[in-house]
């Protein structure tokens, strides 16, 4: 990377975590969850305005055409104060299928200008989970079937959906008030929903079929995952962060806990594992731009999520013992980080679910040489 | 000479790697002991006639001159081909340490005997009482005529009993108010009357490590490195660069290497649940990777490395373990076998590969005492 590189990265993670500090927050996360509006459409306007929705979409389509390595600092600072609105399924998924697939839409330029929202319905459940059929049907004009998992369905203006067609795998775009669509919220420990949704005869317009569908998708999914993982880098970083700031503080015995050398060599470990988290995922990112196949950039995607699950899971599992029983309440922030990190890590595969398909991916390599 | 500092880091890897390759010789390859001398002389030979011997030594004292990116290759190559590192205290502490603080009449005398090795050198910092707590070493070495006169016990000297001379923390003012203060640094000769050297067999049965005793040994004043009473802050500036080195990728990646070979050859990859602690230990390795990159970059751009960097020798030398570990656990009732267990091919000593991981969280700073540096140091404890 050239030091020109790191220059705009430290000018844009600047600019994004100015814009989120002064909207809130980590406080922000609190009063959305315990108000009735899902998230703050100002708020939406202006991280667009700074260019954060299309840090990796091309300049020709109203991006910043700056890469994933961009992308990935935009979601660390939405980690770290675990702002609500579905800035990593936008650019990863939304943007990401649509750039590929169909980039003269004018429905591109208006996602990325923050003036539209889009859902992408794409993960099907079967009665054992994730099922990696798609059984939704696509007849040309209606679509009928069900999908899960979809993020930010509730402010959502269409939703981009992935089904059978007759050409083949299809990307068709549906109008949030569609008829014969219904959609159910599954609550998230977050606060957030992952929704199920059902289509029946529901009318759609196709935006791409064939073969390049299933390698958009496998790509688009690739940028999401490898953007979550640091989303959670992000995270971690701030439960770490938290943790540190109570025990130098918190005082038994007479003295701060932070003096007392098995606490001392606890943070430790989770500093060290932040550390590491964090250059992973980020060389894993510049990695994916740089990437010539499709095989290693989800060999990369699935090293970043693996770590960082990780990662996340025992800094905030350990931040909350290390706050004693303060971190078991609902008024420390601790525990908002502890439960957004479950909600990310189970979202498109968690930590063992990634090694595999890590080792998958670096046995098929070798494989091919 | 070359410059190799004006080539570009792919071309110095490339002429490194294919000078190891055609040159070193097979049968060292990734030696599972530490080597007397002896068995790797005709190998230092070979490198000493190239002009290799001491990669990071200044060019007008017989070394290399390389810059931190390059002197990294050079290492990241050697650990690559497993090349031995040879009788490196004279090279990696003794050298920069008279380049550093030495008198010219000490760099005339003694560099040039380093980089042939007619002097051997090993190290003599930890005592009985003095491992992690290194400053309270008592080794005294007391002013008599034109000599210091030297008692005391040193251990865990690596390879004393291959040695001619041992370079040494003395304490040579037992009254000074800290116990950091009043320690020197001293050259001494080891064939003399007064040292004694005994071998420590360690568990892996191997004889590297020895007790130096000092009984009225003898060193001339000329052999004080340094100012007198300085010598403590004086082995501290030593370690710069040692900080990195300790905590770089080479042996886990090997050790990872040698675990798949194994793993294949017993068929341990259809196991679902090896794979997966496979891939853990895999990842924990390239990860690693990633963060040593981020260091290796700041001494690339000149910068000093700071206190953070014991991060990197907590993490390798753990990911090693655990790697030793799952190896012994694969090789399941042959778990306890004393030498090369034959897969295929290509044979793996297990256990050699366990004994090995162990003491690398206890040398260079146990990993105890980097958390307790970290804590201090980065995290503000």
């Amino acid at each position: 990377m050239t030091m020109l590189q790191d220059e705009d990265l430290r000018l844009l993670r600047d600019s994004v975590g100015t814009l989120l500090d002064r909207a809130g927050g980590l406080g922000r996360a609190r009063s959305v969850r315990d108000g009735d509006t899902p998230w703050d459409a100002g708020i939406w306007q202006e991280l667009a305005a700074a260019g954060v929705l299309g840090a990796a979409a091309p300049e020709e389509t109203g991006g910043l055409g700056m890469g994933l390595a961009a992308a990935g600092v935009v979601a660390e600072e939405i980690g770290r104060v675990i702002a609500p609105e579905p800035v990593v399924p936008t650019i990863g998924l939304a943007i990401g299928l649509m750039q590929r697939l169909c980039p003269q839409d004018p429905m591109l330029e208006a996602a990325i200008a923050g003036d539209v929202m889009l859902a992408v319905a794409w993960q099907e459940r079967c009665s054992t989970g994730l099922s990696d059929v798609i059984e939704c049907r696509f007849d040309g004009t209606t679509l009928t079937g069900s999908k899960d998992w979809v993020v930010g369905a509730s402010a959502a203006d269409h939703v981009l959906v992935i089904a059978e067609g007759p050409q083949g795998p299809a990307l068709v775009r549906i109008a949030a008030n569609a008829s014969g669509l219904v959609m159910r919220p599954r609550p998230q420990s977050d606060a957030s929903a992952l929704w199920g949704m059902s289509f029946a005869d529901t009318p759609a317009e196709v935006l791409a079929e064939g073969a390049q569908v299933t390698d958009a998708l496998l790509n688009a999914v690739a940028d999401t995952t490898a953007l979550a993982a640091a989303e959670l880098v992000g995270l971690s970083g701030a439960a770490l962060a938290l943790t540190l700031e109570y025990i130098k503080t918190r005082e038994q015995f007479d003295k701060p806990i932070g003096s007392f050398q098995v606490i001392q060599h606890r943070a430790v470990d989770m500093h060290v594992m932040q550390e590491v988290s964090q250059a992973a995922v980020r060389e894993a990112l510049a990695a994916m731009d740089q990437a010539g196949s499709t095989l290693e950039r989800v060999r990369q995607a699935s090293r970043a999520k693996a770590r960082a699950c990780t990662a996340a899971q025992t800094i905030t599992r350990e931040a909350i013992q290390l706050h004693g029983a303060v971190g078991y309440t609902d008024e420390f922030d601790v525990g908002l980080l502890l439960n957004r990190a479950l909600v990310l890590s189970a979202w498109l595969g968690d930590a063992a679910f990634h090694r595999r398909r890590w080792l998958d991916a670096n046995e098929k390599e070798v494989a091919a040489q | 000479m070359t410059d190799w500092n004006a080539m570009s880091d792919e071309e110095f890897r490339q002429e490194v790697r294919a000078f190891f390759e055609v040159e070193y010789p097979v049968e060292l390859r990734h030696l599972p002991h530490r080597p007397r001398f002896a068995e790797i002389e005709h190998w230092h030979v070979k490198l000493h006639a190239k002009g290799w011997v001491a990669p990071a030594w200044p060019i007008e004292f017989g070394g290399m001159g390389l810059e931190a990116a390059k002197l990294l290759i050079f290492y990241e190559e050697q650990q690559r081909y497993g090349v031995n590192r040879g009788r490196d205290m004279g090279i990696q502490m003794v050298g920069p340490l008279i380049i550093k603080f030495g008198t010219q009449a000490q760099k005339d005398y003694w560099l040039p005997r380093i980089l042939s090795c007619e002097d051997i050198w090993c190290q003599g910092y930890s005592e009985p009482g003095a491992g992690s707590d290194l400053a309270n070493l008592r080794t005294s070495a007391v002013i008599d005529g034109d000599d210091f006169v030297i008692n005391g016990q040193k251990i865990w000297t690596t390879m004393a009993h291959d040695a001619t001379h041992i370079f040494m923390l003395v304490r040579t003012d037992p009254d000074a108010p800290k116990k950091q203060q009043g320690i020197s640094f001293v050259l001494a000769d080891m064939d003399q009357t007064g040292v004694d050297v005994r071998t420590i067999t360690t568990l892996a049965g191997e004889t590297e490590f020895c007790e130096v005793f000092f009984d009225n040994a003898r060193a001339p004043r000329a052999n004080l490195v340094g100012e007198i009473n300085k010598g403590w802050s004086m082995a501290k500036a030593l370690l710069s660069f040692e900080r990195i080195f300790i905590g770089s990728p080479g042996l886990a990646q090997n050790a990872l290497g040698q675990l798949e070979t194994f793993a294949r050859g017993r068929g341990a990859f259809d196991d679902p649940m090896f794979r997966d602690r496979y891939a853990e230990v895999a990842l924990d390795v390239e990860d690693h990777a990633a963060l040593y990159s981020y260091f290796a970059d700041q001494l690339k751009r000149g910068e000093t490395l700071g206190a953070d960097v014991s991060m990197l020798k907590i993490w390798v030398t753990e990911t090693y373990q655990r790697i030793s570990e799952l190896m012994i656990e694969v090789a399941g009732p042959d778990g306890g076998s004393i030498g090369p267990l034959q897969v295929g091919n290509v044979s793996v000593d297990v256990l050699a590969s366990f004994y090995k991981a162990r003491p690398t969280t206890i040398y260079g700073g146990s990993n105890e005492i980097q958390r307790n540096i970290l804590s201090k140091a980065v995290l503000g404890l």
